[in-house]
């Protein structure tokens, strides 16, 4: 796949702040990139740099094989679709949809037509004489991706453009953000801190923390194969749930770090003695009265008919997910079981993937 | 009783009394001396009849008059000389300074701060220190421009009657400065940096960004700032009584001075007030334009 976005040790300072730290990340032209990460991490940071809204401090970045420093923001052909829309309030719709085609020599019948285009394939059309002002927040949202596709760029930037939308809207839009980019066969970069957003819309997902790129790749194969314990709790919801624990004697197996001290079979082989940190999905923990690994107290049960969350009284506390309404009530006592397969395990003083 | 008392604390009653408060105080010391300053300008007032109301009707006489004055013409020409020169270069070099300051540098919002003293300073201050600033043998003005070249003699600025009307116009624009970047400076703070970066994306360089983003959201301020501009120029007075007493030869003398002049040193009360009169509809034009411009709101 040709890259359309090629980011080589890119570093960002703020003054005296690390904004980003020896970021490298190719992104393949037609793919849909996430960038996910608690809030603060550089996410922002790192795309507004490939918009050319701030400038790197060093490192290399390249959109369709030119080379960036020194370009302007106008001159890079990209799109960007704000967390505020940033609609101009001055412009109707319309206006809204062909300004930037008044810099790309189009005349105003050209205009026209492209933004009826446009506005067709988002379902503005009965909207163009309106002003932002007498929008809804939906189709402002709207608005924006049209203001970002009329121009045909070479990558579409959304910087967590669904977020001031409410729920049932923002999984509406999630879905058709994605089709739209299908449709267009368009290179977009999606920052979000939202994982379920990254997870559901991407290709591929890079999670950032504190500036630097902590691991990036499938969504499932982060699920899967989490390079550590930050991207190991970060995607997944509810998140993993983490236990110290100690290798038995036989080195097949972890004694956990919680009442009673069960102990858990492993997949692999590692040195007796050694600390683990262990990780478990809320959706890995199965009921299993018949051969029971751990035993633990439920203090708190949530169900929402289809899915049951279960806190137990443990300490830590372990967060269990059930399909269905859930046998067993706070006060109860669940028999639990794990595949040894579904075992994470970190070094707990690095947090790195064993 | 209480319902009487409740409809004051909280009902409409409050608020009726707290309009008619405003409009009593506004009727009494606005409202009334304006009316007789109109009920004067159509009276034959003399030295005699100053204490009664009931004068000789005079027509359109008094308005005859004051058009048919030899110095009228060169009287109007210096007002819109100083009223348009003035608001132009209050408002330009105000604009610029304000969108200077919006970069962000060391001590912008200090150094901000302290264009603001001329904003503070009474009129007759400010008259003063112009007045030994223009002064054609040792003023600094002169010298700065002799110093770089940019003239060869001595100007006189007050005493030129080709350079004496430039001589109070100079001093009000400093004068107005700070209040005019002021006002555009908040403006200029409401407009959401992000739409810049939105057009800046779409496309638009410096000079786009400022025609189709800056001046488009910047409408009700600009409209209010050279309204504002119009009526504290035109109420302008302590510069000319400091700077050149509207001389040589009315030279630099304007309507809301010659109005002082006419009712004040020749206490021909009738005319100063037709010449106020005359003013008083200037700026019920301006006004007019002014909320028109104004009618839609921009923001959203
Ligand atoms: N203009 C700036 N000056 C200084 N620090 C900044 C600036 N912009 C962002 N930062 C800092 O850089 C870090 C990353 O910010 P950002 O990229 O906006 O995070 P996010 O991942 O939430 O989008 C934050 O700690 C923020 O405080
Ligand atoms: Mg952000």
């Amino acid at each position: 796949m040709t890259p359309q976005i090629e980011i080589a040790s890119v570093d960002k300072h703020y003054g005296a702040y690390h904004a980003l730290k020896d970021i490298n990340l190719t992104i393949p032209r037609g793919a849909f990139t996430a960038l996910v990460g608690p809030s603060g991490c550089g996410k922002s940071t790192l795309l507004r740099s490939i918009a050319g809204l701030e400038s790197i401090t060093s490192g290399n970045l390249r959109i369709a094989g030119t080379e960036m420093s020194g370009v302007p923001p106008r001159k890079r052909d990209v799109a960007m679709v704000f967390q505020s829309y940033a609609l101009y309030p001055h412009m109707n719709v319309l206006g809204n949809l062909t300004y930037s085609l008044r810099f790309k020599g189009f005349n105003k019948e050209q205009a026209r037509k492209k933004a009826d285009e446009v506005a067709q394939v988002i379902g503005l059309t009965e909207l163009l004489e309106r002003y932002p002002r007498e929008l809804s927040g939906g189709q402002r949202q709207r608005v924006a991706m049209g203001r970002a596709i009329i121009c045909e760029p070479k990558a579409f930037l959304f910087d967590e453009p669904l977020s001031n939308l409410d729920a049932a809207l923002r999984v509406h839009m999630r879905m058709e953000i994605r089709a739209l980019h299908d449709r267009l066969g368009a290179t977009s970069v999606y920052v979000t801190h939202d994982q379920v957003e990254a997870m559901t819309m991407a290709d591929h997902v890079v999670v950032m923390r504190a500036g630097v790129i902590e691991q990036q790749g499938a969504p499932l194969e982060l699920y899967d194969n989490p390079a550590n314990k930050f991207v190991a709790g970060f995607i997944g919801s509810p998140a993993m749930n983490f236990l110290d624990a100690t290798v038995a004697e036989d080195g097949r197996s972890a004694r956990l770090e919680i009442a009673g001290k069960p102990v858990l079979p492993l997949a692999r082989t590692l040195q007796p003695g050694r600390e683990v940190t262990v990780g478990l999905r809320p959706e890995h923990l199965r009921i299993d009265t018949a051969a029971p690994r751990l035993q633990v107290p439920v203090r708190v049960v949530e169900s929402t008919g289809s899915l049951t969350y279960s806190t137990t009284e443990t300490e830590p506390e372990l967060m269990i997910v059930e399909q269905g309404r859930g046998r067993y009530r706070a006060g109860e006592t669940l028999p639990l079981t794990i595949a040894p397969e579904d075992i994470h395990l970190f070094d707990p003083t690095s947090g790195t993937a064993l | 009783m209480r319902r009487i008392l409740s409809s004051v604390t909280d009902g409409r009653g409050f608020d009726i009394l707290l309009v008619s408060i405003t409009m009593i105080f506004l009727l009494a010391l606005s409202g009334m001396p304006l009316v007789y300053n109109v009920v004067m300008s159509f009276q034959e007032v003399d030295m005699f009849n100053l204490n009664t109301f009931s004068r000789p009707y005079a027509g359109l006489e008094n308005y005859r008059e004051v058009v048919s004055q030899p110095e009228f013409g060169l009287i109007l020409k210096n007002t819109a000389f100083f009223v348009f020169g003035s608001i132009a270069g209050q408002f330009v070099l105000g604009f610029a300074l304000a969108m200077f300051f919006m970069m962000r540098f060391p001590f912008a919002a200090t150094i901000r701060g302290v264009f603001l003293v001329s904003w503070v300073m009474p009129g007759l201050v400010v008259g003063a220190l112009w007045g030994w600033i223009l002064a054609g043998d040792f003023g600094v003005l002169n010298a700065i421009l002799k110093g770089i070249g940019v003239i060869d003699s001595t100007m006189f600025w007050k005493s030129d009657p080709r350079l004496s009307i430039w001589a109070v116009t100079i001093a009000n624009i400093w004068l107005g400065l700070a209040f005019n970047m002021m006002l555009l400076s908040v403006g200029l703070a409401a407009i959401p940096r992000d739409l810049y970066e939105a057009a800046e994306l779409d496309g638009a360089n410096g000079w786009h960004r400022f025609t189709t983003m800056t001046l488009p959201m910047m409408r009700s301020t600009i409209g209010a700032v050279l309204a504002l501009g119009l009526i504290y120029t035109l109420q302008q007075f302590d510069l000319f009584p400091a700077i050149t007493e509207g001389g040589p030869a009315n030279s630099s003398n304007v309507a809301q001075y010659w109005a002082w002049q006419y009712s004040f040193l020749l206490f021909d009360f009738a005319k100063g007030a037709t010449v106020s009169v005359m003013m008083l509809g200037f700026v019920l034009i301006a006004s007019i334009v002014y909320v028109w411009s104004t009618r839609h709101e921009v923001r959203g």
